[in-house]
């Protein structure tokens, strides 16, 4: 890489970890001033939820989307869901809805 | 009864460990792949690992390579990538009441990845307070430590194992939209939640669908806050 190419992506770097940690120990140094936590707008509070279920919604698309592919998906989902409620926990519930979306796509190739 | 004393920050990091292993199924793969782009696009295997290492986040690091290799100018390509990374600055103050205080985050922020935060976000209020430093700790330097070394193993070995285990590349990715789902799930007990919840998959999908994932998360929530805040206009404005 050309030393261009090296800074821009030092410039990348900086701006991004920037990004990650600055408005975090903004709102720590706000939280832990004397008006104490009732300072975490609300609005963020609102945000941090729908963030990850924007994540989930990016995530859903199947990396080769077909037919076979997006059965798959719901039907992982399903079980995923259905082990969830069961358990109320996440590595099991995870575990679950990969082999069973494994399973119908090892299915379907053969 | 949780007892603190039993909390040794080790105990704690190892917790963090176990609790982001389900991420890897979505960092393996697609580290992979981006070992793999990027040493098609010029970069050596070492050049794609310090990519992986300092700029550490996925749709950026594919727009970086896929722009450099178009020859767009450099000015332009890290406006893009920041552009695409803005949405992290919502991370940092959503977790910043469950975290203590310590001179370690500037440098640990660095693994705030959309995963991570989901994660973090999720399990940090079911922590007790000494334990979450150090869980954080575990979790996002797995998760970062495996981004390089896919990235490595990507550039060095990926069309062999992508020949290999086609299946492998479809199937683990599933490990993140399964762990995100018992993440959501206990929202949709309330049903403003739910209805909102339910308007940012849905328009996080739609966008991903008509080749928007860059933008995707941000503008999904924005969908789903708007949603929020008109279902209870309407609920405490009229009667629907």
């Amino acid at each position: 890489m050309s030393t261009e190419l090296w800074i821009a992506v030092i410039a990348c770097a900086i701006g991004t970890l920037l990004m990650r940690v600055v408005p975090f120990l903004w709102m720590q140094r706000r939280l832990n001033s004397d008006t104490g936590i009732n300072n975490m707008p609300q609005w963020l509070g609102i945000l941090g939820p729908l963030m990850i279920a924007a994540v989930l919604g990016v995530s859903i698309m199947p990396v080769n989307p077909s037919a076979i592919a997006w059965i798959a998906t719901a039907i992982g989902l399903s079980v995923t869901l259905a082990v969830w409620s069961r358990l109320r926990s996440l590595g099991w519930p995870v575990a679950a809805g990969v082999a069973v979306f494994g399973l119908v796509q090892i299915a379907a190739h053969i | 009864m949780s007892q603190p004393a039993r909390h040794t920050p080790i105990r704690s990091t190892v917790k963090g460990v176990r609790e982001a292993i389900p991420l890897l199924g979505g960092y393996i793969p697609v580290s992979l792949s981006f070992g793999l782009v990027a040493t098609q696009a010029g970069f050596s295997t070492w050049e794609a690992a310090a990519i992986s290492a300092l700029v550490y986040a996925g749709a950026s690091q594919f727009l970086f390579v896929g722009m450099v290799a178009a020859g767009s100018p450099l000015w332009l390509v890290v406006a893009m990538t920041l552009l695409i990374n803005v949405r992290h600055v919502v991370y940092g103050p959503n977790l910043a009441s469950w975290l203590p205080p310590s001179r370690h985050w500037p440098w640990l922020m660095h693994g705030l990845t959309d995963q991570v935060f989901a994660l973090a976000l999720t399990r940090l209020p079911q922590l007790s307070a000494p334990e979450r430093f150090s869980w954080f700790m575990g979790a996002s330097l797995l998760a970062w430590g495996v981004w390089i070394v896919g990235t490595v193993v990507g550039a060095t070995a990926g069309e062999t194992l992508t020949a290999r285990w086609p299946l492998l590349g479809e199937v683990m990715p599933f490990a993140l939209p399964a762990l995100f789902l018992t993440m959501v799930a206990p929202r949709f007990t309330d049903k403003r939640w739910a209805l909102a919840m339910g308007c940012t998959i849905l328009s996080a999908l739609l966008f991903t669908l008509y080749g928007w994932s860059n933008v995707a998360i941000p503008l999904a929530a924005a969908c789903g806050a708007l949603c929020f805040y008109i279902v209870k206009f309407q609920a405490g404005g009229r009667t629907l």
